[in-house]
């Protein structure tokens, strides 16, 4: 009897292993999933919601004693980078008054970047997050009936936050740029040094803009924004120009010998709440 | 675990519930720039519970309706989580758990486990960035929230299946004498 108990267990877990295996060599390189998790994901996506807006108040509570808690150590940071950032703007608004005067003088009045490409942004709320450290993908209240397609670029209001993955009736998935699987092209502003934007695994807080070319300098706090390229019929995911973060780190060595950087997203990736998916546009 | 079509239900409750939780709340709050994962300590607690074949099925249900939900490819997270659950239901069949802190101490420890067994999924499927050392830091804090969450987790579970639950002893569920009619006060 014992035997026979022992020898079926052995069994349901040798087929829930092959089961495991199976799924994953019929769905591995899928990126918009199957038919199977489509239909899982539109009946739970409801619920996703409903959890979502009942458990907003804890989630806000957590967030309140974790913010406390990290806002008394960046207290003094936050002062000297006032001062600086007080400068900077009274730098940027001479320069905003120059740069219309120049506008007009050469005729060149155009729209902002997005509005250029014709983009429609879609405002989605986050309902669902991935909860381990090695993938980094969100779930939002938005899906091919509000216009979302599979690679619409998605933004927050500080930046790039990732692109669609996959989507469904009245939800979507958001790979972020901080989950292995994203890459960005993107340019350091000013100088326009391109490279590609990429994250490092287990650190939101740290992207790597990988193959920069080593012969132009980049220096700490330069911003990082999309290059937007369009070469040959091919062309970017993201129109260019949307920020993505500012350069922490640019030691010498690691521009020379490693061809990279490493920058901070503006975008508070680990706190996602609103954010607005560019539909309808041209790539690049 | 004597399974009946009630307590089958509670548990697809109880999975169903726990993965939402996981996704709605846990995995948006950090603290310690860290967030919880509670469905390596469910499944623990379900197979502390109820054995390794039920641990090993509730590690699946859960890893595949995660990969549904966050459009994965499917499988992945269902190896992983059936694998502890498989093995925390193993450790309830060869020992006895007399200690109140045995359960929480084992899903610390199978968390960290499922950690490392996502990361080593992840490698099988290709990664395509460097790994940052601070996830060891990550995922050490993981195992000690699983710790903490593990209490109200694995004692809520064990109330919900107490019916199905075969060795839970009697005189816990009947702590009053049971009163017999015209018998005298000794």
């Amino acid at each position: 009897m014992y035997r026979k108990q022992v020898r079926r267990r052995r069994a349901v877990l040798t087929l829930l292993i092959l089961g495991s295996f199976l799924l994953l060599t019929i769905t591995y390189g899928q990126t918009s999933g199957g038919s199977v998790q489509r239909g899982v994901s539109t009946i739970f996506s409801p619920l996703q919601s409903v959890a979502d807006r009942a458990l907003k108040p804890a989630r806000d509570l957590v967030d309140w004693f974790d913010k406390t808690f990290e806002a008394r150590g960046e207290n003094s940071d936050l002062k000297a980078e006032l001062v600086t950032a007080r400068r900077q703007a009274v730098a940027g608004q001479e320069a905003l008054q120059e740069n219309a005067q120049l506008r007009k003088l050469v005729e060149l009045d155009r729209n902002p970047p997005l509005a250029e490409s014709a983009y429609k942004a879609v405002t989605g709320q986050v309902i669902g997050r991935s909860p381990t450290v090695w993938s980094s993908t969100v779930t939002v209240d938005v899906g091919s009936g509000d216009g979302v397609r599979v690679d619409d670029p998605v933004i927050s209001g500080d930046g790039l936050v990732g692109t669609v993955a996959s989507t469904q009736g009245g939800s979507s998935q958001v790979t972020l740029i901080t989950d292995h699987a994203s890459a960005v092209s993107a340019k350091v502003l000013p100088g326009g040094v391109q490279g590609l934007v990429r994250p490092e695994i287990g650190n939101p807080e740290d992207l790597i803009l990988d193959f920069i070319d080593s012969t132009k300098q980049v220096h700490g706090g330069q911003t990082v924004v999309t290059s937007g390229w369009r070469a040959q019929g091919l062309s970017s995911l993201y129109p260019p120009g949307l920020p993505i973060g500012e350069v922490t780190d640019a030691s010498i060595v690691t521009q020379v010998a490693r061809q990279q950087v490493h920058l901070k997203p503006y975008g508070d990736i680990a706190n996602l709440d609103l954010v607005q998916v560019l539909t309808e546009g041209s790539r690049g | 675990m004597i399974v009946t079509p009630r307590i089958f239900a509670r548990l697809a409750v109880a999975v169903v519930l726990a993965v939402l939780l996981q996704l709605s709340f846990f995995s948006r709050v950090e603290l310690i720039h860290t967030n919880a994962d509670i469905l390596p300590a469910v499944v623990v607690s379900l197979g502390l519970l109820g054995g390794s074949m039920t641990g090993a099925l509730a590690g699946f249900s859960v890893g595949f309706l995660v990969d549904c939900l966050l459009v994965a490819p499917l499988g992945g997270s269902s190896l992983v989580l059936l694998g502890v659950g498989y093995l925390a239901g193993l450790f309830r069949e060869r020992f006895d758990i007399h200690s109140p802190l045995l359960p929480p101490l084992i899903c610390m420890g199978l968390t960290l486990a499922a950690e490392l067994g996502f990361g080593a999924v992840q490698v099988m499927l290709g990664l395509d960035a460097p790994v940052s050392p601070l996830i060891v830091r990550d995922m050490l804090l993981k195992s000690i929230y699983a710790f903490f969450c593990a209490w109200p987790i694995y004692f809520g579970l064990r109330r919900l299946l107490r019916p199905a639950l075969v060795e839970e002893p009697a005189q816990l569920t009947r702590r009053r004498q049971p009163t017999v009619l015209g018998a005298r006060k000794a």
